[in-house]
């Protein structure tokens, strides 16, 4: 299929202001997960060496929170990919930030894979949630844990490291963060803080890391409303990728409308090498 | 001149008692009201137990209730699952499910969720959501945000149903407080008008919002789950607001 938003000389309408830097969502566009660890998305990998050659400023945006940086970083090598930790742009870390600047100590309602960005944190007495995509770590005693701490705070703070529905692994689906999110924004009548994607902070934290202003850059990536959807609302174009979660009904999304579509990654990065 | 009041809505958890503790004064309260000759009914969204548990409990604590009294939420679910023959996936407690003998649960073609702490793990409601997705319906026994329990407040069904919801893109159907057709139901029960009737809980949003939306009289009581400022969070303040069931009755006994 060839990629839409295309002007008359081939040019790609989202290739027609020049870009500088690249924001990259992960799952979906370079690996497609599973129980097992998942595959490469073919051409991923050249796409990513071939941006990076041509000068590229790239930052991969994540709301990966059930593992480390580190451990992202190893399990991409085993598909080829040479990324450094300080490349990534992940919530957990970003939440470990603002926990600090703050001064609150988290109750975190994490994966233990995760748990190692909040090492060394002050978790005595807590007096604010975290929350991500803890799966068997949602049990009725820890959200009540979670759910009496927010309802006996007068400032309650819930920072929820995404809003995502489910995902899948393998086979099954499974619920993300974000139901449980809602759970606790009901009984407790407070509004999550969202860290990660599509957080404008976050996507806005990756650029500056990178120092490209948000016209100058694209965000590539496979959820319609949380990559697409999140980039633009801070003026960063938005292509999604028919590869991961896309599904055809994503191109009549009622309220997204992305800058482009291409295939896959190496499509995007044959196009930007061409007309950028 | 204001109608008379001739039927009295009575919450139980929080209200009368807690777990198996009488709240104070109630039990003789409870009698200075029967002795007035007006109808009462007992409308409780406590869906951990079934109703025969429940009943067996608050005469064991010592108040004089019958069967036919106490309508509860689950037995409005259960009506609900019959007309439509509905093959339920039940997130029930065990105790809870005994409301729903002889319905068939194999191969579940609906959702149906209560106070369930022991279902409310990562891996039924995966199993719930996947039911969801794939077009189920999803019947609320009610959406109650937390209750009180022993040591302290404790998340209800409601938050979980509204995770399933937020997952899945389905809404779900309520059965319970503060539903108008719950209300409505008890009151059709007692042969009552809602302009005649009043409500005592102790939960402002689902027993006096709930009541006061279909012209039923709230009395806002100050124990259980009551947290000061309640009445305030009401979009309209509640006709009454009481220390206690107790004083509730006094302020009726004088309406009569």
């Amino acid at each position: 299929m060839a990629a839409t938003g295309e002007e008359t000389d081939g040019r790609p309408s989202w290739l027609v202001r020049k870009i500088r830097g690249l924001l990259l969502d992960i799952s979906g566009v370079l690996y497609n997960g599973s129980e097992g660890g998942g595959e490469v998305i073919p051409g991923s990998v050249e796409a990513v060496e071939k941006l990076k050659a041509a000068g590229y400023k790239v930052q991969f945006c994540t709301n990966e929170d059930q593992c480390t940086r580190e451990q992202l970083v190893h399990k991409l090598a085993r598909f080829g990919f040479k990324l450094l930790p300080t490349e990534l742009h992940a919530p957990s870390p970003v939440a470990r930030k603002l926990l600090q600047e703050r001064n609150l100590r988290p109750l975190l309602l994490m994966h233990p894979g995760g748990l190692a960005e909040f090492e060394g944190m002050d978790f005595l007495n807590p007096n604010c949630v975290v929350i991500g995509g803890a799966e068997d770590q949602f049990t009725y005693e820890r959200m009540n844990k979670a759910f009496r701490l927010l309802l006996n705070s007068d400032n309650p703070v819930l920072l929820a490291t995404g809003c995502g529905r489910y995902y899948r692994s393998g086979s099954n689906l499974l619920l993300d963060g974000g139901p449980y999110t809602k759970a606790l924004e009901f009984a407790c009548d407070v509004k999550a803080e969202i860290v990660g994607k599509p957080a404008a902070t976050f996507f806005l934290a990756a650029l500056e890391g990178i120092h490209v202003s948000p016209e100058d850059a694209v965000m590539i990536g496979d959820d319609i409303v949380s990559d697409v959807g999140g980039a633009q609302a801070c003026g960063i174009r938005g292509v999604q990728v028919r590869t991961g979660k896309f599904r055809p009904e994503d191109e009549n999304h009622p309220t997204v409308k992305p800058d482009g579509y291409v295939d896959n990654l190496a499509q995007a990065v044959d196009l930007i090498l061409k007309y950028n | 001149m204001a109608a008379k009041i001739r039927g009295v809505l009575v919450d139980l958890s929080g209200t009368i008692h807690v777990e198996n503790t009488v709240i104070r004064g109630s039990i003789q309260a409870l009698q200075s009201l029967r002795e007035t000759g007006v109808s009462v009914r007992f409308v409780t969204n406590t869906t951990k137990e079934s109703k025969e548990t429940l009943l067996r409990r608050l005469t064991g604590i010592g108040f004089d209730i019958k069967a036919e009294e106490v309508f509860t939420s689950l037995t409005a679910a259960r009506r609900l699952v019959d007309q439509r023959n509905l093959r339920p996936m039940l997130l029930l407690q065990p105790d809870a499910i005994e409301d729903f003998k002889g319905v068939d649960v194999d191969n579940p073609n609906a959702v149906v969720v209560g106070l369930a702490p022991d279902c409310f793990n990562y891996e039924l409601l995966n199993k719930a959501f996947r039911l969801l997705l794939e077009g189920c319906p999803l019947i609320a026994i009610h959406k109650v945000r937390y209750y009180k329990r022993g040591d302290g407040l404790a998340l209800g069904p409601g938050p979980f149903v509204t995770a399933l919801e937020f997952a899945s893109d389905v809404r779900a159907e309520v059965v319970g407080k503060p539903q108008p057709s719950f209300f409505k139901q008890a009151l059709y029960e007692m042969g009552c008008d809602a302009q005649s009737a009043v409500m005592i809980g102790d939960d402002a949003r689902d027993d006096v919002g709930g009541a006061e939306a279909i012209g039923i009289k709230g009395f806002l009581v100050q124990t259980g789950k009551y947290r000061d400022g309640d009445e305030h969070r009401l979009a309209n303040p509640p006709f009454a607001v009481c220390k206690d069931f107790s004083a509730a009755v006094d302020q009726i006994l004088t309406m009569l």
